[in-house]
């Protein structure tokens, strides 16, 4: 009996922490959503920012955030897709674990340590002052483990059998990359990309120094000092300053848009993921 | 391409430790022990900063950590397949909600909460800007993380090992309970990990509740009190101001090396916990 109540009770706490827990989500993602989109309308997406944030709109900020997100990603597409293939083709064992390791560590530096080493990198020894490519680039080096894990997880999902007969119809190793790895892997380095694309738009504490203002930039014209506005910098700006209840409704209109360009690049990169680890699991 | 990557982050991490000496030599381990931090008078004791680091993530912890074991538990354990694949999905799309969202929810909300708390206990704080809130704040933020790593460490327990628990007469609970969780400990241990070395280094959510008040006694009062952590003190104007003086561009580095040898210490310890359970598979 002392038993079966055990069962129970062991049960029903799981239960409902589980339930706990996603309640608690839904409520945050609701309130953030709902409240956001009563903040939405055509000009406020469509507008530049008026009266320090109480007025107007974001057009700039969305904007800015496609610049760095667009920045990051043709830079880190072009590496990982590198990276990934050296690793399953031509890496030897002691150099892909130290490859991997590097990429371990690199996801797991904090993001204001990636913000403070890209102001003393860009702003300060290249003198680039804010500029949103110093941004780009170092988002594009906080994603890069993200898009590297995703290509060579689909990379190691490809058959052997299918490599070897590429080899034995007598292809070079090049032509194998071109010819099987680089095809097949392709949805791999996609899934990878809208993962990091989630992340990089979201990020706030890597452009603090180095790329985001709050006021006066619209689209860069050069490099150097070519600061940009940016999603996640003006919630940040503007949350200081909650008191002000006129600042409100730019908040949740800006955190609205934020979610929902984050939440759908990771969505859209779900059924991708659940069908490599389908195919991952059944080699 | 790979050699740029290993350059780069070779050189970042020579520069954090090149770049700290300066400090480090004028305040040796008062660095680490006194509670004394002012550019002005050139002193940089970050001990008030460690201990915010430290309080605001144990405190996360020590709520999120029973409430993610035990969801994960349900996830892996006693439901379906299908609902277990959506409810991960659910998870992991949360956990990539922006930092600043969650720290914009918590000046609008859990601050009054909060205030509201001190209300009622009769605590005497000038604002609910505390490490408390900050503690709350990363609590919700590190759950999904902990809840899904715990949950792929219980589904990782061979299903042989479920089975004979089982057919020896033992519930569901008990199963769960004498073989499952001891089983996966290592997994679980590495998600507990994972889940502190994101709680110390963030930085956006903590900045806007934690108070931003330096060099507060270290005592569980301060808890309750306005405080100051390592991310959020990099995350403030000084990084700017320091960037004129040496020595406290080379204090604000020193802070930048500690706060990354504390999450590099928990992430590889939590990957060798989880490879570990990984190749025992």
């Amino acid at each position: 009996m002392k038993r079966r109540a055990f069962n129970v009770g062991f049960t029903a706490v799981a239960a409902l922490a589980a339930a706990a827990s996603v309640a608690l989500f839904a409520a945050i993602l609701g309130t953030v959503l709902w409240r956001g989109f009563d903040a939405l309308s055509w000009s406020f997406v469509s507008e530049g920012m008026r009266a320090a944030g109480a007025e107007g709109g974001i057009v700039y900020q969305i904007a800015g955030t496609a610049i760095l997100v667009l920045t990051a990603v043709a830079a880190a597409v072009p590496l990982a897709a590198g990276a990934g293939v050296w690793l399953v083709m031509y890496a030897g064992n002691a150099a892909k674990r130290a490859f991997e390791a590097t990429l371990h560590a690199v996801n797991g530096i904090p993001s204001i340590v990636f913000g403070l080493l890209g102001f003393a990198f860009f702003f300060e020894l290249l003198g680039l002052k804010k500029s949103w490519l110093a941004g780009g680039l170092l988002l594009a080096l906080m994603i890069l483990p993200t898009l590297v894990v995703a290509f060579v997880e689909k990379l190691r999902s490809i058959p052997q059998s299918t490599i070897h007969a590429a080899f034995g119809l007598g292809l070079r190793r090049g032509d194998v990359v071109r010819t099987v790895l680089l095809p097949q892997g392709v949805s791999g380095l996609l899934t990878g990309t809208l993962l990091g694309i989630a992340r990089a738009a979201g990020e706030t504490a890597p452009i603090l120094f180095t790329a985001a203002i709050f006021s006066g930039a619209t689209i860069p014209t050069g490099i150097a000092d070519n600061p940009v506005l940016a999603l996640p910098y003006h919630i940040f700006v503007l949350a200081q300053d909650s008191f002000d209840p006129a600042m409100r409704s730019g908040m949740w209109g800006t955190a609205a848009v934020l979610v929902v360009l984050v939440t759908c690049a990771s969505a859209l990169a779900i059924p991708l993921r659940l069908k490599i680890g389908e195919e991952a699991a059944r080699e | 391409m790979t050699a740029v990557v290993c350059l780069a982050v070779g050189g970042a991490v020579l520069y954090l430790v090149a770049g700290s000496l300066t400090a480090l030599r004028q305040e040796g381990w008062a660095f680490f022990t006194t509670a004394r931090w002012s550019y002005r008078h050139g002193e940089f004791g970050a001990a008030s900063m460690l201990f915010g680091s430290i309080a605001v993530a144990l405190m996360a912890l020590l709520l999120a950590v029973p409430l993610a074991i035990a969801a994960a538990v349900f996830l892996s354990e006693m439901c379906s397949r299908r609902v277990r694949v959506a409810l991960k999905v659910a998870v992991e799309l949360l956990a990539g909600i922006p930092s600043v969202v969650y720290g914009l929810l918590g000046v609008l909300f859990l601050r009054d909460w909060i205030a509201a708390l001190f209300d009622r206990a009769g605590v005497d704080a000038l604002s609910a800007d505390t490490l408390l809130t900050a503690g709350v704040l990363l609590a919700v933020m590190v759950l999904p993380t902990i809840a899904t790593l715990s949950d792929d460490a219980l589904h990782a327990v061979p299903r042989v090992s479920r089975e004979a628990a089982r057919g020896l007469g033992l519930t569901r609970a008990e199963t769960i309970a004498t073989v499952v969780v001891p089983h996966a400990a290592p997994g679980l241990i590495g998600a507990v990990l994972l889940g502190f070395g994101r709680a110390v280094g963030e930085t956006i959510a903590v900045f806007l509740v934690v108070g931003r008040a330096d060099n507060r006694e270290l005592s569980l009062n301060a808890l309750f009190d306005a405080g100051q952590t390592i991310t959020s003190k990099l995350g403030g104007s000084e990084t700017n101001i320091a960037a004129g003086d040496p020595m406290h561009g080379s204090a604000m580095i020193a802070l930048g090396l500690v706060l990354l040898t504390l999450v590099l210490c928990a992430t590889l310890a939590a990957e060798g916990l989880r490879g570990r359970l990984a190749g025992a598979r």
